[in-house]
């Protein structure tokens, strides 16, 4: 039986791996992961002689969480940069209109563009794993939480890439959309926690229900995941050990005990990227939307 | 083929197509024509599906294109007037991608391919690179593209902008191929002395509406009242302008020698028995023949040199 593939996953695939700017960014990222190990390595044995511990071992599990971020946060800044440039691009090219007179729906080319970027950071993903096995192997951390990280790096560059998609969407220039994926970014990571410091300062003096707005963020998710992985415990349970039901909320009590807030983000980030998914499907069908905007001009 | 009703289209206050009536049948060879902003391409947007119409109805085939169906869109193959490359992409992979689009094996796409790329004449660039072809055959891919998924109706926007004279010609006998094959065909161009030798008919649009469609002689015709006949006698012009006037068909318009040019608005008979009233008369005719409809001089009158 034969695997039919999104043909844009496909197309995308081929035009992506046989283009140097694949084996150059795969440089440029290796280097870019391997210097933020060897840093991360240089402080924590600064650290340990400077605090005079003999054994080092137990620090260097922190190499993992460092390498980790570092890889979370260059995936947070390509996967837009592919995305967003994705529709608009295909719009720059004019190669958009033929694709929508095709039988493919429009939700299906938005989510195969959103799979050539998912699979495309898998390259990079695969392409780390032996200096993310080291800080494995020096760490004390099982197999397991690697395959875990792996899972949450794949659900992290949907939801990324279903940002970049989205303003790819709504905007006709890929510079346009790249600048409102960020933008997007602003909103979804930073803004998300002003209901919870506006409580925390006229309120009551905790997050309470205020806090399950976080749960759609994901430096929120990845926090709670690195936490969960390097201590078993929530990030909730530890910093509101005194929490109460009546204080915060039934929903927040019950999702800062154990991994339910982690699975619960989880839930939300995918709920999210595929509403942001459907919302770029729309934008993009000239059935629903678009019919107020005359041809572009002619090229010459 | 393609039955178009009342089809308005509007950006805000402004009409881009007025209530425009249409109908192609199957088969046709049709030639879009008018100045730029005349409503053409927004017309072939809306056909295709590529934008929603303000009011009015397009049927393709029986299909309602409004719809923007799977089925419609089966109907039609779409070919734009500039053709977008992907880099380090091959014309065998690009032509695998669009034949998947449409829900085809790769077994028919393959068999399709070699067919399609042998019409085209580009049999021998199916592994080249897409982005290395010339003007001219990335134009002739992109209607094998087009043809892929073996639509009843080609539809092509300005497909010889930017084409050298050989790629203009190869282009002209690609698409007279086509229509012997049965397809319709619509083809918006600005070059109206190649419309007038590739189609049988055409519309001519000029802000928004319609002013004209039917065959080019057709509308010539009804435009000049009726046929323009240019007549050359060896001598006896006189008699023949007198005998000329005597009927009540024919308008002389003009007298030079030995030159004549009439209009006659009769049938084709009333015309062979105007030559035969004229040897009876003993005018020695050396030439009679009816002028050659000009697309050029048709489409000045009509949009009124808008271009």
């Amino acid at each position: 039986m034969k695997i039919r593939l999104n043909p844009i996953v496909k197309k995308d695939l081929h035009v992506t791996v046989r283009s140097m700017r694949l084996s150059w960014s795969l440089f440029a990222y290796e280097a870019a992961l391997t210097v933020t190990f060897l840093l991360a390595l240089l402080v924590i044995q600064q650290a340990n002689s400077y605090m005079g511990q003999g054994n080092i071992y137990a620090s260097l599990i922190y190499l993992f969480p460092t390498v980790a971020v570092a890889q979370v946060c260059i995936v947070a800044l390509y996967v837009p940069i592919i995305t967003a440039s994705s529709i608009s691009g295909e719009k720059e090219r004019q190669t958009f209109d033929i694709m929508m007179t095709t039988c493919m729906s429009p939700f299906s080319i938005v989510f195969g563009k959103v799979c050539s970027a998912v699979l495309r950071i898998l390259f990079f993903v695969a392409a780390s794993t032996p200096i993310m096995a080291l800080s494995f192997v020096v760490g004390g951390l099982s197999w397991i939480n690697l395959f875990y990280y792996l899972l949450a790096v794949i659900l992290f560059s949907v939801f990324a890439g279903s940002i970049g998609i989205f303003a790819s969407a709504f905007c006709r220039k890929s510079v346009a959309a790249v600048l409102l994926s960020f933008v997007l970014y602003f909103v979804i990571f930073g803004l998300s926690f002003v209901p919870v410091f506006l409580r925390l300062l006229f309120g009551s003096g905790n997050g309470g229900e205020s806090m399950l707005i976080l749960l759609g963020n994901p430096a929120v998710f990845f926090e709670e995941f690195f936490m969960q992985i390097m201590t078993g415990e929530s990030l909730f349970g530890r910093s509101g050990g005194s929490f109460d039901a009546d204080d915060v909320g039934l929903i927040t009590y019950i999702l800062a005990r154990g991994k339910l807030w982690m699975f619960a983000s989880a839930a939300c980030i995918l709920l999210m990227a595929f509403l942001f998914m459907a919302l770029a499907a729309w934008k993009v069908n000239p059935m629903h939307s678009g019919g107020g905007r005359r041809p572009a001009k002619k090229q010459a | 083929m393609l039955y178009i009703n009342n089809l308005t289209k509007n950006y805000g206050s402004f009409t881009a197509v007025d209530r425009l009536n249409l109908h192609i049948p199957e088969g046709d060879l049709f030639g879009f024509v008018g100045p730029n902003g005349a409503g053409k391409t927004t017309t072939i947007r809306i056909v295709c599906g590529l934008l929603k119409a303000s009011g009015g109805t397009v049927r393709v085939g029986g299909t309602n294109a409004a719809v923007g169906s799977k089925a419609m869109k089966r109907l039609i193959g779409y070919v734009p007037d500039f053709f977008g490359v992907y880099d380090n992409l091959k014309v065998r992979e690009y032509m695998e991608m669009y034949g998947s689009m449409y829900g085809m094996t790769y077994r028919d796409i393959a068999r399709l391919t070699d067919d399609l790329l042998e019409l085209v004449n580009l049999s021998d660039k199916k592994e080249v690179y897409v982005d290395t072809l010339s003007r001219g055959m990335k134009q002739r891919l992109c209607v094998a593209r087009a043809m892929l998924h073996n639509p009843r109706l080609l539809i092509l926007d300005e497909p010889n902008s930017g084409l050298d004279p050989r790629a203009r010609v190869e282009m002209k006998e690609l698409l007279k191929n086509l229509r012997s094959m049965g397809k319709t065909i619509v083809i918006s161009s600005h070059i109206l002395s190649e419309l007038a030798e590739m189609c049988n008919s055409i519309g001519i649009m000029n802000r928004g509406h319609l002013v004209a469609a039917g065959q080019i002689d057709d509308i010539m015709q009804q435009l000049a009242g009726g046929s323009r006949i240019h007549i050359h006698v060896l001598s006896e012009t006189e008699a023949a302008v007198r005998l000329l006037k005597e009927q009540a068909k024919v308008r002389v318009e003009s007298v030079r020698e030995n030159d004549l040019i009439i209009t006659h608005s009769g049938t084709e008979e009333e015309i062979c028995a105007l030559i035969g009233s004229l040897i009876q008369n003993q005018v020695i005719l050396t030439d009679f023949h009816r002028e050659e409809g000009s697309l050029e001089s048709l489409f000045m009158q009509l949009t009124g040199g808008a271009q």
